[in-house]
């Protein structure tokens, strides 16, 4: 066997066994670290548990304290008896006792008596005081409460008419499977990415940082060719490596090394064909995650760039990787289809032994296709000359002195690059975060208004006015023509019940905030006329100037270099996630279609204002019904469907806008040379 | 042979290399001069097969480098000093890897191997690790990995930036001895005494274009300088003092 690829994955097997820091994390750390770091951390916990158990609290009791309860405490091994002079609180913070009884007032014969317990609920001591001195004071009670039972010549039972008793049926294994299953799926997907994570950066990014690359692509071999053999060897260590991690974690628990489980009564085994399964389903993401490194790290420059690029991912994957840990989540076909988590899941039902056949193949195909998106991905990038020798060398352009720019008049034909506009974004939704939100809690609705002008609309053009760019050119500051603005309207007009459909639908898959939903109509109703042009003017008209300029202006000015449709669906996601909040997931999809729409009127036009007017109208719609009841009542029921004979009406006018817009602008060669921004 | 023709590369709005026509016959060295910038490493990527020309053509022994990049590149040997080596494979590992990859095979890569590690006297340290070799050693082995498949071109950039004079004259003994088996070598170099010792052509390039090509007595004469450092200062004056305008 000699083609490319095999003879590329041999050397590059062969080199990458002889680093010694991919050695290091594949076979050391699992094979040495693991168990020793396990039982290391046991030892430790079981030190730690005995040492507090080794020496009584001191504890107090205050108040009208009987002598029937200070003789408990007395006689408790567990706790010493200790006086309080002043404040109890005061003592506790000193450390002088670990918690107080305070004992309230003697009571008539058949009245109750309080007893406050003071603790230090973020003192383990304390806490471990506390339940003690609970005890103590509970077989107090149960004194007194024997004697009233006597007294009236009832029986001890009198007082439990039922006594209730739990009675687990897991056996010793299960909860071994159960316990395992919430800690070692994370375990193993981390140490699969881990696996692949330095052979990935240094097969890429260390190979152009030491020019090698330049060497290799000299030879005759396809980029194809290319990318598979390294792909391979990345995929076969983070392979290598989550199945030593996966051997070694088993055999830590299952020799009964570790004390803890034991005491606990917990069994673990894993039967032999779930681990195979296991492993099974570590390959595709062991190529996922191959493919995704290798794609990220060929773009970088260097190892040191790659690894703060391959970072965030590496956090990124981690987070579906530990939803198995939290209580509560059930398995089913959405999460086997979501990257990683449905891995995750599967091997947690394989542990705890109720694994389905359809789901475990669900992620396994899923997982398969995945790894064959990003392996497309990677050779894409292995076929792009400037990924691989750099050469847009754009940088020059923003390479000036903050400081002189100041001083200096706008140059024509000047733009931000893509990363400026986007750093500037990234920056003012920062800003826009922790700002708006605190403008918005002390001044309310003008609040909003102010955020708005003054967080988005000033450093817009403050961005513009301070790096000399072309404002005419960055902001897409030409006027409109009338078919323009009738194209405009028209696609505000149709996309409305397009956009509402997808809404709806979306929110069988998302769940709706309806408090929040509810806040907000209360919010926009309009009991006169006043009232209503105000909420025009904070949340139609202001947005569509202020944020325009920000996502329409800049942002799309900034990254014209794109191909267009990377740069409208760019702008749309962007637009779409600032407007995202926890509460608000819903809103992302439908406000990032609508950025999109309103990008491409924009690019195609030339004109900022023909979406200012389309953002107004989509604002002011909602605003319309929404703030009139009447309206509200016939139109927004939210749990309806959208009234469906206005979904093909909006198709078709959303159709005659996009032809509107088509039919009045030239072409692309003809609009660079009328001088429009963005052709 | 090597041919050129109108081939400009241009990174957005910047043109590296405008309409670049030359050609390079058997048995002859040419040689690209220029101050840095100029467009001579880009002008020897795009017929290397690593970049892709912007417009116009390059065809190595017909082989157009374009349209069948793959056939171009066995037919060519590329060596720049930008180039590195795998440190973690052995001087001999590495350039039976690049064997491999042209395709050779069993008993002719071994013969073919063990040919250029004579030939370039690596025969000491075949197997230590490349990151361990000094930078004279490397060069060697570098020419060795290149010349495996033994391409009737020779692509060299800069080939003895950075040597020292013994390392610088083992390429130059090479390249004289390669002419005379007939190949074709095209060289960029910033070094003069290099071009009078070797070259039997050279094209001067400034700011992407080719502004003179000859050879070194022809250039002389024609720019009535008493050497070729004076004659090519005189060019690049001549571009100083000419103003801006037409030339971006």
């Amino acid at each position: 066997m000699n083609s490319a690829w095999w003879v590329v994955f041999r050397k590059e097997l062969l080199e990458t066994l002889r680093d010694k820091r991919t050695l290091f994390v594949m076979v050391a750390v699992p094979v040495f670290l693991y168990p020793v770091l396990l039982i290391g951390t046991e030892q430790l916990f079981l030190f730690g548990a005995r040492n507090l158990d080794a020496e009584p609290s001191p504890v107090a009791v205050i108040g009208d304290a009987p002598a029937a309860l200070l003789d408990l405490v007395e006689a408790s091994e567990a706790l010493t008896l200790t006086a309080v002079a002043g404040d109890a609180v005061a003592a506790m913070r000193a450390d002088q006792v670990m918690a107080v009884a305070v004992v309230g007032p003697d009571v008539d014969a058949d009245d109750t008596r309080d007893v406050t317990l003071l603790f230090d609920a973020a003192s383990d001591r304390s806490q471990r005081a506390h339940t003690q001195l609970r005890r103590v004071v509970e077989a107090w009670r149960d004194t007194i409460l024997d004697r009233r039972l006597r007294d009236r010549g009832l029986p001890a039972t009198f007082s439990s008419p039922v006594a209730v008793a739990d009675s687990s049926i897991a056996r010793p294994a299960d909860m071994g499977g159960y316990t395992l299953g919430r800690v070692l799926p994370l375990l193993l997907v981390m140490m699969t990415v881990l696996g692949a994570f330095y052979p990935a950066i240094d097969l890429a990014a260390g190979e152009k940082e030491r020019g090698t690359l330049e060497t290799l692509m000299t030879a005759p071999v396809p980029p194809g060719a290319i990318v598979v053999g390294k792909f391979v060897t990345v995929a076969l260590i983070g392979v290598t490596a989550a199945g030593l991690n996966l051997a070694s974690m088993l055999l830590t628990f299952q020799t009964g090394a570790l004390q803890v489980t034991e005491a606990i009564g917990l069994e673990v085994s894993v039967p032999l064909i779930s681990v195979a399964v296991i492993f099974l389903t570590l390959v595709p993401l062991a190529v996922l995650f191959g493919a995704i490194f290798l794609a990220i790290a060929v773009r970088s420059g260097s190892f040191k760039e790659a690894q703060n690029a391959l970072t965030p991912v590496y956090m990124l994957a981690l987070f579906p990787a530990m939803l198995p840990v939290f209580p509560g989540i059930d398995f089913g076909p959405v999460l086997a289809l979501t990257p990683v988590a449905g891995v995750s899941f599967l091997f947690r039902d394989l542990m705890s032994g109720n694994a389905g056949w359809l789901l475990g193949a669900l992620v396994l195909v899923s997982t398969t296709f995945y790894a064959g998106a990003g392996l497309i991905f990677a050779a894409r990038a292995f076929g792009n000359e400037r990924v691989l020798f750099g050469g847009d060398d754009t940088s020059e352009v923003t390479a000036d002195p903050w400081a002189r720019k100041l001083w200096s008049r706008a140059r024509p034909g000047r733009v931000p690059t893509p990363s400026a506009a986007l750093g500037f974004v990234a920056l003012i939704a920062v800003l826009f975060f922790f700002g708006g939100i605190r403008m918005q809690i002390a001044w309310g609705e003008s609040g909003l208004l102010a955020a708005e002008w003054l967080l988005l609309l000033v450093p817009a053009v403050l961005f513009v006015a301070l790096g000399r760019f072309d404002p005419g050119l960055t902001l897409s500051l030409r006027a409109p023509k009338a078919p323009h603005l009738l194209g405009a309207t028209l696609l505000i007009a149709g996309a409305l019940p397009v956009v509402w459909l997808v809404g709806w639908l979306q929110s069988f898959v998302l769940p709706i905030p309806w408090d929040l939903l509810e806040g907000l109509e209360e919010l926009m109703t309009a009991q006169s006329v006043d009232r209503f042009l105000w909420l025009v003017l904070i949340l139609a008209l202001t947005p569509a100037l202020c944020e325009e300029i920000v996502f329409r202006g800049v942002l799309l000015g900034g990254t014209r270099t794109l191909e267009p449709w990377r740069m409208i669906a760019l702008n749309g996601l962007v637009f779409g996630a600032f407007h995202l909040s926890f509460q608000t997931v819903i809103r992302f999809l439908p406000t990032a279609m609508l950025g999109a729409l309103i990008a491409w009127a924009v690019w195609r036009t030339g004109s900022l204002w023909v979406g200012t007017l389309m953002h107004f109208l989509n604002n002011a719609t909602i605003v319309v019904l929404t703030s009139l009841p009447v309206v509200r009542e016939t139109f927004s029921d939210p749990e309806a469907p959208p009234p469906l004979w206005l979904v093909p009406i909006g198709a078709l006018a959303l159709g005659v806008g996009l032809l509107v817009i088509v039919r009045s602008t030239s072409s692309g060669a003809e609009r660079a040379a009328e001088g429009v921004p963005g052709s | 042979m090597i041919s050129f023709s109108a081939l400009s590369k241009c990174y957005g709005p910047l043109t590296a290399v405008r309409e670049l026509t030359l050609q390079v016959e058997p048995g002859e060295v040419y040689a690209l001069l220029g101050p840095n910038g100029a467009g001579k490493t880009t002008a020897l990527r795009c017929l290397a097969t690593l970049l892709r020309p912007s417009s116009g053509s390059a065809a190595v022994c017909g082989a157009d480098v374009s349209v069948d990049p793959l056939r171009a590149r066995r037919r060519i040997a590329f060596l720049s000093s930008s180039m590195g080596l795998y440190e973690r494979l052995s001087a001999r590992e590495l350039v039976a890897y690049f064997g491999r990859l042209h395709g050779l095979a069993g008993a002719a890569l071994t013969k073919r191997v063990d040919e250029v590690v004579e030939l370039f006297a690596i025969g000491d340290f075949s197997g230590r690790l490349c990151g361990k070799l000094s930078t004279g050693q490397r060069q060697r082995v570098s020419l060795a990995r290149a010349l495996v498949h033994d391409p009737p071109v020779l692509i060299l950039d800069e080939p003895t930036l950075g040597l020292d004079v013994l390392s610088g004259r083992t390429i130059h003994d090479f390249i004289v001895r390669e002419r005379g088996r007939g190949k074709t070598i095209l060289l960029s170099t910033h070094q003069m005494d290099e071009v009078d010792l070797l070259a039997d052509r050279v094209g001067i390039l400034r700011k992407g274009e080719l502004v003179a090509e000859g050879s070194p007595t022809e250039l002389v004469q024609s720019l009535g300088a008493p050497n070729l450092t004076k004659a090519f200062l005189a060019l690049m004056s001549e571009w100083a003092l000419v103003p801006e305008e037409g030339s971006a």
